[in-house]
């Protein structure tokens, strides 16, 4: 699944930064991870769409001492700070499809996950208990509420001239997800990658336009 | 939404809501009212976005003197192998029974999320009612009902009382509150809370209250000893 195209990354200890190319396969062009005009928006949305791994050693370049930063502010420990590293990043891994770009930077969405990473550690260390955790405090503002996004539109016989009468109405954001979906009749995840935007935020989109269409034909919720 | 809401955290306390440098009980207590009040939410977005400048700002005073030695090369090509998440969870709903109400109310998610492992509720003196959640070794969170009429006997802080009201509606010596008031009162302050209309809030206390006046004094050692389990679970 993942491309081969994996590119390694040391700190040396120093704290002074080095790279090498550890394998290439430019069959499938990943982002130019040296190239520093990308922005940290394209880097996320290469992780969350293709699992792209030149794209996140580039994100990890450039938040791993950040993060380290804001552990050691938060818990002047750095055993926990170096931790927390490994914690945040793995969340931005994890959770890079339901970055949401119409809500938020990808540096703001990757400060919210280090400090709730953070605030978690700190009160799992300090034996708190686990009734409440930084996803509560400080939502998410994800774009991905799977059980609001129907896939059934045409379920209910809507003539598809009636509803195309209403299409100039939708932004031009929400038509391109809408017409990728279910006129195109691409998956969430093709239509993402086709459309460079992230899962989370094609999602956001999808419900947006489809909750307007709904509106505009009078079908009901 | 509230539109009347009269009092709100400071921007000094937003501020470091959104840096997460606040205990959890009062992370908890600027969250619910950051819920039900659209203008602080709006404030902390802001303050957010100014934080999250200066912590990418390579000038700024957060760059630690103590650079890491963690293997990072380990590090990613562990996090790589791991699965990712194509949908948030959706929300599961937390009701929960506030037993001193006859009739139910719905409460910021962060505080239903809080409560959700059950209230369990003590008649303290004067009509009032509590029920104590454990969250962190440094605030004594509870939720407080003051029945109508109720009267909580004057106090002070030695610390600070954090105290947002969820229902209904309370006055001190210092005025009159109504539903997402977020109030703050600390030793500088002797007052006695009392509800014509019944009134459910929630509060946090950085240290144990300490009752002023008559018989109630008495009652100060106890008033430590909650402080100290409220903290210690």
């Amino acid at each position: 699944m993942y491309r081969n195209y994996a590119k390694q990354s040391v700190f040396s200890k120093d704290g002074s930064l080095a790279v090498r190319l550890a394998s290439m396969d430019t069959s499938k062009p990943s982002i130019n991870a040296e190239d520093s005009v990308v922005s940290d928006e394209t880097l996320l949305i290469a992780v969350g769409n293709s699992q792209d791994i030149g794209a996140f050693n580039q994100l990890f370049e450039r938040f791993a001492k950040k993060i380290f930063a804001l552990g050691m502010k938060l818990t002047r420990n750095e055993q926990l700070a170096n931790d927390l590293i490994q914690e945040a990043l793995l969340n931005v891994w994890q959770k890079a499809p339901l970055y949401d770009m119409d809500k938020g930077s990808a540096k703001g969405w990757i400060f919210t996950l280090s400090r709730n990473r953070c605030f978690d550690m700190l009160r799992k260390q300090k034996r708190q208990p686990n009734c409440i955790s930084a996803d509560d405090i400080w939502p998410l503002e994800s774009g991905a509420e799977p059980a609001m996004v129907h896939e059934d539109i045409g379920g209910q016989q809507v003539e598809l001239s009636l509803i195309e009468g209403y299409f100039d109405q939708l932004s031009d954001p929400q038509r391109a997800v809408v017409e990728q979906i279910y006129i195109k009749d691409r998956t969430h995840e093709e239509a993402a990658a086709y459309l460079q935007i992230p899962l989370g935020t094609l999602k956001s989109r999808l419900r947006l336009g489809v909750a307007k269409l709904r509106n505009l034909i009078g079908v009901d919720q | 939404m509230n539109t009347e809401v009269k009092l709100h955290p400071s921007s000094e306390l937003l501020n470091q809501f959104v840096q997460g440098e606040l205990a959890a009980g009062k992370s908890i207590v600027v969250s619910a009212h950051m819920e039900l009040c659209e203008s602080c939410s709006a404030k902390a977005k802001e303050l957010q976005a100014l934080a999250v400048s200066s912590w990418v700002d390579p000038s700024s005073a957060m760059q630690s003197d103590q650079t890491s030695e963690a293997d990072y090369v380990n590090m990613v090509a562990g996090i790589v192998t791991s699965s990712q998440i194509k949908s948030a969870p959706i929300e599961d709903l937390v009701e929960v029974d506030i037993d001193v109400l006859d009739h139910s109310i719905k409460l910021p998610k962060v505080l239903a999320k809080a409560a959700s492992q059950g209230l369990k509720w003590k008649k303290v003196a004067g009509g009032i009612s509590e029920a104590q959640l454990f969250i962190d070794n440094e605030t004594q969170c509870e939720f407080i009902y003051m029945a109508p009429g109720g009267k909580v006997p004057v106090h002070t802080h030695q610390g600070s009382e954090t105290t947002l009201v969820l229902e209904g509606s309370f006055e001190d010596e210092l005025g009159e509150y109504k539903t997402s008031d977020f109030i703050i009162r600390d030793a500088q302050h002797n007052h006695q809370p009392h509800s014509k209309e019944g009134c459910l809030c929630f509060s946090v206390l950085d240290s144990p209250l300490q009752f002023t006046e008559g018989l109630a004094r008495l009652m100060n050692p106890l008033n430590r000893y909650k402080f100290k389990k409220a903290t210690s679970g």
